[in-house]
């Protein structure tokens, strides 16, 4: 027969309920302490929510890089995948890849810029070797330009003659969408 | 009946959710002014009778809005801070007046001086697109 120690104990149904158990128990305390999950959940589910708000599908079409501060636009569209020209204050660069130097472009007088205009024309043929079958995806000339707001229309310009001699008419200014009356606040910042 | 759900798999998901969201959040909202250069294939007009040629010259007086026979200038106006800056609202209320007048119109060319800024060229094209003047072209002043 077990040892028991002196004093109350209880009966099997009172051992096994909740409420009248705590009664009896004595010694060393259950080490299991239990978390409120509930405002946790909470929290989560709306981060959750939050951040599918600002979920976009599309993904970054553009590089965005320190050296460039982008214009704000009030009416433009969302950008499409294309080759992507950015012009910092140093450089100018296509996808990624610099083809230019930005103070060569301000000095010089011509209007043509060689490299990019190469690296435009590869673009291009392989945009058409690989959709030459496609016939739903023909080459639009579409070309995405993104610039800081300080550089001037003469780089812009040797860009955009650079662009159309490759065949790539279709230019799209890449700036910051912003939500609003536009030209009403955009006036005399 | 005091049955308990299991809440632990359910974190672990919203878990993973934010973890997934977070990596592929797009924090800045990017959007594209689609323009033509002035050598591109124009945009073919619906009614070609009721729409003139239009054009915006960026100078650093400011802007000048011609079309044939009449010509508006806009010039700059002092900014908050200081210097000289382009007059974007009283650019939208002309346009607003044309467009009035000359509802078909949809094309504009937008021609800058080289020493206009990137910021100015884009918040131009950007009015002209608010006042439904779609197919903007932009080409060299000289």
């Amino acid at each position: 027969m077990a040892i028991v120690e002196p004093g109350k104990r209880p009966g099997p149904r009172i051992e096994q309920s909740r409420v009248f158990s705590k009664k009896f128990a004595r010694g060393k305390k259950n080490g299991y302490a239990g978390l409120m999950l509930t405002s946790l959940v909470d929290m989560f589910t709306i981060i959750v929510i939050f951040l599918l708000m600002n979920f976009s599908a599309n993904g970054e079409v553009l590089y965005m890089s320190k050296d460039i501060k982008l214009p704000d636009a009030y009416h433009g569209a969302q950008l499409e995948r294309a080759p992507v020209i950015s012009v910092s204050g140093d450089a100018v660069t296509f996808d990624g890849r610099q083809v230019a130097s930005t103070d060569e472009l301000v000095k010089g007088d011509v209007l043509n810029v060689p490299e990019l205009e190469d690296a435009l024309r590869d673009e291009r043929r392989r945009y058409e070797t690989i959709h030459a079958q496609d016939l739903e995806h023909p080459f639009r000339g579409l070309v995405n330009v993104q610039a800081d707001r300080k550089i001037p229309f003469k780089v812009i310009k040797r860009i955009m003659f650079a662009c159309n001699q490759s065949g790539f008419g279709n230019i799209n200014f890449a700036a910051l969408a912003k939500e609003g009356e536009g030209p009403r606040k955009v006036a005399l910042k | 009946m005091d049955a308990e759900i299991n809440l632990v798999p359910f974190i672990d998901l919203l878990s993973c959710c934010i973890s997934f969201l977070l990596i592929t959040a797009v924090w800045t909202q990017i959007a594209g002014l689609q323009v033509s250069s002035s050598g591109g294939p124009p945009e073919p007009q619906q009614k070609q009778e009721q729409t003139v040629d239009l054009k915006l010259l960026l100078t650093e007086k400011g802007y000048q809005l011609t079309m044939p026979g009449a010509a508006v200038e806009i010039p700059k106006v002092t900014s908050a801070g200081g210097g000289a800056a382009f007059d974007r609202r009283s650019l939208a209320d002309k346009l607003k007046t044309l467009k009035t007048s000359l509802p078909d119109q949809s094309a504009i060319t937008v021609q800058p001086e080289d020493a206009v800024a990137y910021d100015d060229l884009v918040s131009t094209v950007d009015i002209c697109l608010g006042e439904q003047l779609r197919n903007v072209t932009v080409a060299p002043l000289n």
